[in-house]
This record gives structure tokens, C-alpha cells and sequence, in this order.
């Protein structure tokens, strides 16, 4: 049973920006605070589109790819870094994540029902500080340098219930964002609430949960970028 | 990709199969109940038609899920100088709200079985497993305990071996040799 893992995600001030200077910023927080800097981390996030039937006469003739009716736009999918040989694929719209092998995508490639468009990578370094693993990382496309959002995990080794550990986690975030509040950068860490019932999911953290996190994550950072224009 | 081999066998004459097979393999028998999904994509989805198979393992005490894919078979006159059937196969293990996720992303129940029977896994030239099912329809939608054998008198003999691109014809071999064992 994995501990439990709360995502946090980088809200700038209106009319800021995000540069990497936040980033540098919030990892010399975690140092200040007796992290130990050790390893790098990446989870990716690929978002499929679904295809129809004639969807590929339809782009080579200029038009715009039709969208299939009755199923749902897109589907996203999540590998996590600690658990390479799984993949998640999560059906927003249903309130669903499915569990599978990291063969998985090889059968969606097959199927050629929904293609692979978009992937997203969050990552950066982790820090070891007493009971806590701190994972600060920024948000880029893949093969791309463009920071499309500053996020962090917070995961609490002790304990897997997350009612259990509410306390101690909100206790720590209001730790860290006094001390990052002393930087004064323009913007602050925001939780990102899941609605885990939802998915079915139970008290007992599960990597279902980080992937439906990411998920939230996402969508939160995403309509935090439309909201700046 | 896997090799395979199919062939049927009388209900009557299963018994003496699984003592020879018993004796070949050196390995003890499992116990095989499978649930059988065949789930194909709706009229405009996808690029092309496709069709997913779940696999849902009854044998074990905690019911397992797995999502298979089968590619076509190789063909050509390289294909053809090949006694067995070598098609490309992709497998993931999934967790038991699969068939909601496939219903959710546009997949229709186009059938489905239940296979009923035992299995043999070994090594010899090649991981080899055989499998001796009866084939079994639902009466009613995932009634599994209601099936009943489409062909009473007839069992199903499948001899299989997962195989590369660049081994694929060791195995081959490895599952031809094995077949001679089983000729009638």
C-alpha cells in the first residue's frame, strides 16, 4: 500500500508569469527546510484523442477531424514514476481509472480507436526530509522547454489512510508556505482536492489516486493558463 | 507474438489426453476458468474496426482481469513453409472496471464464453502451455454459472508459445516437435 501523496500546483498572482525562477525558488525551500536532494522524478501524462471512422480523409482534406458521437473526446493516460510497469488511463467523463501494464498503450496503438496526441511531463527533483518526500517539478510538453506549469508532490511515508493524515499534511503545507511565503513570489501552492469517491476510490491511498490527482492537477493548471490569456 | 496450434478432440478421449500430457510436461495441471469478452468498436469509431478481448480468470480465489489484443497472422510464402500459426498478440493486465472502461470509450459486447478445462505449462525448446477447454456459451448476459457447452461431444486443444521477431522460428520448431506427441 503506497503512502499517501498530496499534489499541490503553482497559482500565479494575476498577471504573473511562471519562470523558472519559482522553481529554483521552492527547491531552495526544501533545502532550507533539511531536504536532501536525491533523484529526479518524472510522471507523464498522455492525452489520446478518439478517431473517427473516416478521420483520416477528413484532416488530408483540410476539414477538421470529425469527432465521433457518443464517446467521449479524450481519454488521458498516466504513468507514474514509482511504478514504471503500470499505466493508468483515466475516463474523465465516467469518473473512471483503469489500472493496467505498461503494455497497455501498445494495445490502444493496435485498436487504432483513440491515437496518442499530446504528452505532458512533470519533473524535477525529489527531497528526502524526515517522514516526508518532497517532489518539485515543472509541467512541459515533451521535446519541448516550455513551462506550462510548476507543481509539487508531498507524500507522507507513515501512513496510507488519507482521513488519518489530513492533520499532519495540512500542518506541512502551512509550513511550506510560510517559508516560501519569506521569498515573496508572486503566487502561492494551491492543494489539488479530488473528489476521489467519485472514481470509487477508498480511504486507502492507492496509485489510483495519485494518477486521478495528475488528472485534477491538469485540469486545474489548464484553466489557470486560459485564465491568463 | 505467440505460435499456435489448434485442433478438437472427443469429450470422451480428454482423460487419456490429460494423463499423456501429464506425463510430458512433469508439471502439475491448473485449473482453467476463463471468461471470454469479445468486445468490438462502435460503427464510427476508429480509424479501422477493431475488436478487444477481456480475459477474466474465475480459477482463482480473486477474479483477474486481462485485455488481449490478436494481431494478424504473418503471411507470405515464408508464412506459408510454417506449420503452426504465428500472429502478433498484446497483453495487459487490468483492474475489474475494464469492461465499464471499454463500454465508456465506445466498445459494444459483440459475444461472449466461458472456457472450462485445464492447462499444462512447461519448457521444452519453447515455454509451451496447452490448454483443453470446453467451449461453453451464457444463456444470459455474464451468467456464467448458467453455461453450457456449444459442442458437448468435442473439447477444444490449443497449444500455444509466446515468441519474438528474432526467435520466432526456434519456436516454431519447439511447438511442432512438441505436436507430434499429440498426433492421433
Amino acid at each position: 500500500m503506497p503512502p499517501v501523496k498530496w499534489l499541490m500546483h503553482w497559482h500565479p498572482n494575476p498577471g504573473a508569469t511562471l519562470n523558472s525562477q519559482i522553481l529554483a525558488e521552492a527547491s531552495g525551500c526544501a533545502e532550507s527546510l533539511g531536504g536532501s536532494k536525491d533523484g529526479r522524478w518524472k510522471t507523464s501524462i498522455i492525452f489520446y484523442r478518439a478517431m473517427a471512422r473516416d478521420g483520416a480523409s477528413a484532416g488530408a482534406g483540410g476539414a477538421p477531424p470529425q469527432q465521433p458521437p457518443d464517446v467521449p473526446r479524450e481519454l488521458l493516460g498516466v504513468a507514474l514514476h514509482e511504478r514504471p510497469g503500470l499505466y493508468f488511463s483515466i475516463l474523465r467523463s465516467h469518473r473512471l481509472v483503469l489500472q493496467a501494464d505498461a503494455a497497455f498503450p501498445q494495445v490502444m496503438e493496435k485498436l487504432q480507436s483513440y491515437k496518442a496526441r499530446v504528452t505532458l511531463n512533470f519533473e524535477g527533483f525529489q527531497y528526502q526530509l524526515g517522514d516526508f518526500c518532497l517532489r518539485i517539478g515543472k509541467c512541459v510538453p515533451n521535446n519541448s522547454e516550455t513551462l506550462r506549469g510548476i507543481m509539487m508532490e508531498v507524500e507522507y511515508y507513515p501512513l496510507s489512510s488519507i482521513e488519518k493524515s489530513r492533520a499532519v499534511m495540512e500542518d506541512f503545507f502551512d509550513i511550506w508556505q510560510e517559508t516560501l511565503a519569506k521569498k515573496s513570489l508572486p503566487g502561492h501552492f494551491i492543494h489539488v482536492e479530488s473528489n476521489f469517491s467519485e472514481y470509487g476510490l477508498s480511504d486507502h491511498y492507492s496509485f489510483q489516486h495519485t494518477a486521478v490527482q495528475y488528472a485534477t492537477c491538469l485540469q486545474q493548471l489548464m484553466a489557470a493558463v486560459t485564465v491568463r490569456g | 507474438m505467440e505460435c499456435v496450434v489448434q485442433g478438437i478432440i472427443e469429450t470422451q478421449h480428454v482423460e487419456a489426453l490429460e494423463v499423456l500430457l501429464q506425463g510430458l510436461s512433469g508439471v502439475p495441471k491448473e485449473r482453467v476458468r476463463v471468461h471470454e469478452l469479445c468486445l468490438k468498436s462502435g460503427p464510427s469509431l476508429g480509424v479501422v474496426p477493431s475488436e478487444v478481448r477481456l480475459l477474466c480468470d474465475l480459477a482463482q480465489s480473486t477474479p483477474s482481469w486481462t485485455i488481449r489484443h490478436v494481431g494478424g497472422s504473418m503471411r507470405g510464402a515464408g508464412a506459408e513453409q510454417i506449420s503452426v500459426l504465428v500472429r502478433a498478440i498484446v497483453e495487459s493486465k487490468a483492474s475489474n472496471n475494464v469492461l465499464r472502461y471499454f463500454y465508456g470509450i465506445g466498445y459494444k459486447l459483440d459475444h461472449e464464453l466461458l472456457k472450462i478445462g485445464f492447462a499444462f505449462r512447461f519448457h521444452r525448446g519453447a515455454q509451451i502451455t496447452v490448454t483443453v477447454t470446453s467451449v461453453n456459451k451464457l444463456p444470459k448476459l455474464h451468467a456464467t454459472e448458467e453455461a453450457v457447452p456449444i459442442t458437448p461431444a468435442i473439447q477444444l486443444v490449443e497449444i500455444t508459445a509466446p515468441a519474438a521477431a528474432d526467435n520466432y522460428n526456434d519456436v516454431v520448431s519447439a511447438v511442432t516437435a512438441f505436436c507430434e506427441y499429440l498426433a492421433p
